[in-house]
């Protein structure tokens, strides 16, 4: 089912050519304004800082982790592809010590390139490596230094190499002529980001590093591993970023450690995220915007400001228009649109599914025919025993021990604080048990990670609600989806619209899932976990927040979504009246520890579970 | 042994100004989650006050007090202007809107100042030294360390023993809580970054009475100090910053003298990624801060 080329692929396609049109075609137009020199140098210089944005957006975008090592990663590329592009008379001039015999090596620009995005790929391995290790997921503090300590070794390096690099005052230079004399390699250059960057956002990988950017435990808990989907995210991303960065040293023709250090850096973040990172459209427009707009408070800058009388001869205004504004603007921008618009001028908007929407528009999409049920898988065993779990010198849980078949209703129910979210998230991977074992189908699984139970068939849903807000319903649900079609191979997967219209959630398929009312959202995160076709459905307090009827309706859903994809249901919660409803056996638990278990009948019978739960009942 | 010793003096010296970097870096982590990469920016702030009042003939009894006045009351007014704007904000923005701070400050100081490097005289006793047995002591490291040590103790004093300390630690460990528990969000933040200030203008007055000169991008360095050293101790952990910065200033000195000839020039870069890989390893840093997520 994945992709479906009209939506994967043609439009995505389109897009990336209407975009390199406008971006090429405003480019153009400047030039036939503003003849010269200077102009043409500044479509050059938009149009290879737009490759590098594009190249930073892949990661930053999709990732949500914010990386300031880029342009490291650009200086690599950029000094490999200068020392192996020069030529050998001219390396004798300024690095004839060159180490590892580079002063000898004499290679054609294309060559060049190719294996400067190789070596700059490598270094994105490594420093993904340690990403991954540093746990990297949205916003964490700790990967953004790695990637800062990345820029600051690059630039060290580049410093005090000078046999490699011609030093700090020297730097590298192109003879003369050698420069880039047409700007087809750019343009092909530009296309060919652009497309990667879109395609990258549709492709499988890119939907789940976004899910994961949106929420990276739920994403790990329908069976993502981030960390698989970022460094792929880096290593395309840092590919694209080192053909910019070569293309940007020969156009320059020469090279020296500023170049590729923290103002490239502020330049390019600032482009990235005054367009909108999450866009690639966003990163095209944020460097057509920065790019005028720096150009017009440079020109400001030195020639002062004249026009309708306001800083006539640059005089009363000169406090302002002075050189190196352009700075001033640039951080002025980056300030003001993360306090007033963090997500840029266009979030997430693209192009092409604008286009794709519009025209959309007037075909209905037929409404789906209702899902078969499936025969519950009755094999499955889910088995976990003498569980114990200790925060600190308390133990939520000692002892504990949870039986369910393939297809039965499994019913956990205990006052506050009993232990029934622990359990769940042991059998979820989210916490290690200090002793105690559990298997899945007899096969143990003690310490497996939560993707990896995900992938297994254990599924569960949150309490507190974790959806990927940012995306739509359906995306939401093709999440699980993507990882049913690779991973769950076995069973019956569900298709993603007709689960969406079981949820009864069809008609709001389209819209994000913050827009979501309550019921809805609960709704839709027990569709995302039966679209990975579970072998067991574990639901955290299902019904919290609900009214008497919507936990009844809830009872309803949860039968009917179970048996539409066969799953067992491991349900908790501690509203009696939901539990004994919805289950064919319930454990009942109090402090940690198992008290009862047996029929509704029998537990609700139970002297134990009387005292512990139904005296206490008032937190019900 | 006694070259070890000499290290270990120069070390805690360096260090010591690292340490009080990154507690005021740790201080506005804990009450804002905010790692801030314009911390070094109070540093060129009042380093240019100091070159402006060493130009008008000032002794440094009365540049000191000014630099620590100027990096307060910077760091209040960029509290007010742009932080204040971004409170509860992603990571991310957070992140983004310290490195904005960072460049405005700079370019200002581009823009109005120059580009090129202003010097201004630094104490005459900055270079002397004497000696303990074999050992060559400068008397600036005593000084600094003695004056560290005294900060210290007194901030430990604030932190434990009054009523904005509690109000601090409280708001470090749980902001919400300790706002429904009824402390002031506001002045805590901004008592917060007053602290931070007053810690980075008595690391400022140590850092420019040994470099004696100031630029723009001054603040880059010791921004990076501070910053490393708050992640090395580990984020949010207010003793882990000292610590931190002890480290770091330790392994700067140890490398620099004993990394073999060829790859002494790259001490810095070698840094970097000793750092990289003890976060690689230890992502939470030295000390361990409990961050329970709950699902």
């Amino acid at each position: 089912m994945f992709p479906k080329f009209d939506r994967d692929i043609a439009f995505p396609l389109i897009g990336s050519l209407i975009l390199f049109g406008l971006l090429a075609g405003a480019g153009v137009l400047y030039q036939a304004l503003f003849t010269g020199g200077a102009a043409e140098r500044l479509i050059t210089v938009m149009l290879i800082d737009a490759i590098i944005v594009l190249g930073i957006q892949v990661y930053v975008g999709n990732t949500g982790v914010l990386s300031f090592g880029h342009i490291g990663f650009g200086a690599i590329a950029g000094y490999t592809f200068a020392v192996l592009a020069i030529s050998p008379e001219e390396k004798a001039k300024r690095i004839p010590d060159a180490p590892f015999g580079l002063a000898d090596v004499d290679m054609s620009s294309t060559v060049a390139i190719i294996v400067a995005v190789m070596v700059a790929c490598a270094a994105a391995v490594i420093l993904g490596i340690g990403l991954a290790r540093s746990g990297a997921q949205s916003g964490a503090v700790s990967a953004t230094v790695i990637t800062l300590a990345l820029l600051f070794v690059t630039h060290e390096v580049s410093r005090n190499w000078p046999e490699l690099t011609g030093g700090e005052r020297v730097g590298l230079f192109f003879p003369i002529g050698g420069a880039l004399d047409t700007r087809a390699p750019i343009y092909l250059a530009l296309l060919g980001s652009l497309i990667v960057a879109r395609l990258y956002a549709q492709s499988r990988s890119g939907r789940l590093a976004v899910a994961a950017r949106e929420d990276n435990l739920a994403a790990r808990a329908m069976g993502v591993n981030p960390l698989v989907q970022q460094m792929i995210a880096l290593v395309i991303s840092v590919a694209i970023v080192a053909v910019g960065a070569s293309l940007s040293v020969y156009e320059d023709g020469s090279l020296l450690p500023e170049n590729f250090f923290f103002n490239f850096t502020l330049l390019t973040l600032v482009m990235l995220i005054v367009g909108g990172r999450n866009s690639v459209t966003g990163a095209v427009l944020g460097v057509a915007v920065m790019t005028a707009g720096r150009e017009l408070a440079r020109r400001l800058g030195q020639d002062g400001f004249e026009i309708f009388g306001i800083g006539l001869d640059g005089k009363p205004l000169d406090w302002i228009f002075r050189e190196n504004l352009q700075t001033v603007f640039l951080g002025l921008s980056m300030l003001g649109f993360m306090i007033w618009r963090p997500k840029g001028l266009l979030d997430d908007w693209e192009l092409d599914e604008w286009l794709r929407a519009r025209i959309r528009r007037n075909q209905p999409e037929p409404k789906p025919e209702p899902l078969l049920e499936v025969v519950a898988d009755t094999a499955s065993v889910l088995h976990a025993e003498n569980i114990e779990v200790a925060f600190g010198g308390f133990k939520a849980l000692s002892d504990a021990g949870l039986h369910a078949n393939g297809g039965e209703v499994v019913g956990i129910i205990g006052p506050n604080g009993a232990g029934k979210t622990t359990l769940v998230n042991v059998i979820t991977g989210l916490v290690q048990p200090s002793a105690g074992s559990f298997s899945i189908d007899g096969e143990d699984v003690t310490n497996a990670q939560t993707h990896e139970l995900a992938r297994r068939g254990i599924v569960r849903t949150f309490q507190n609600l974790r959806l990927f807000s940012a995306l739509t319903v359906r995306e939401n649900v093709e999440v699980s989806s993507l990882i049913a079609h690779s991973h769950r191979t076995g069973r019956t997967i569900p298709d993603t619209d007709a689960l969406i219209g079981e949820a009864g959630l069809w008609a709001h398929r389209d819209r994000r899932a913050s827009e979501l009312d309550y019921g809805n959202s609960r709704r839709l995160e027990l569709a995302r976990a039966a679209a990975l076709a579970p072998s067991f459905l574990l639901l955290d307090e299902p019904t919290s927040g609900m009214s008497d009827n919507e936990s009844l309706e809830m009872i309803e859903q949860v039968r009917h979504m179970a048996a539409t994809v066969g799953a067992g249901v491991i349900v908790i919660d501690h509203d009696l009246g939901f539990i004994t409803g919805i289950s064919d056996r319930i454990y009942a638990f109090d402090q940690g520890t198992v008290i009862a278990t047996g029929t509704p009948d029998e537990v609700q019978a139970n002297a134990r579970v009387q005292a512990a739960y139904l005296g206490s009942a008032a937190d019900a | 042994m006694i070259e070890l010793l000499q290290n270990l003096i120069d070390g805690l010296g360096r260090g010591s100004i690292y340490a009080l970097l990154a507690l005021g870096v740790a201080v506005i982590f804990g009450v804002m989650h905010l790692l801030n990469f314009a911390h070094g920016e109070l540093i060129t702030v009042s380093g240019y006050a100091a070159y402006a009042a060493s130009n008008q003939g000032w002794s440094w009894y009365l540049i000191t007090p000014l630099i620590i006045i100027c990096a307060i009351g910077a760091s209040l007014l960029i509290e007010r202007i742009a932080f204040s704007r971004v409170r509860g904000a992603s990571d991310f923005t957070l992140l983004l809107t310290s490195f904005g701070v960072h460049f405005v400050v700079s370019a200002i100081f581009l823009l109005y100042v120059s580009a090129s490097v202003k010097t201004f005289s630094r104490p005459g006793w900055v270079t002397d030294t004497f000696s303990v047995g074999s050992l060559n002591i400068e008397v600036f490291d005593t000084i600094v360390i003695i004056v560290t040590v005294i900060t210290l103790l007194a901030t430990t004093w604030l932190l434990q023993r009054t009523m904005f300390g509690l109000a601090l630690r409280a708001a470090a460990a749980d902001f919400d809580t300790a706002r429904l528990m009824g402390v002031k969000s506001d002045s805590v933040i901004r008592g917060a970054f007053a602290l931070s200030g007053l810690l980075a203008g008595i690391a400022g007055v140590f850092w420019l009475m040994r470099s004696g000169s100031t630029t723009p991008s001054a603040g880059i360095d010791p921004m990076l100090s501070g910053v490393l050293a708050a992640l090395i101790g580990g984020l949010g952990s207010l003793r882990g910053a000292v610590l931190g910065g002890f480290v770091l200033g330790l392994a700067e000195v140890l490398l620099r003298s004993r990394l073999p000839d060829g790859i002494a020039p790259l001490t810095d870069g070698v840094v970097f990624v000793l750092i990289a890989l003890l976060f690689i390893f230890r992502p939470q840093g030295l000390i361990t801060v409990a961050h329970a997520e709950r699902v």
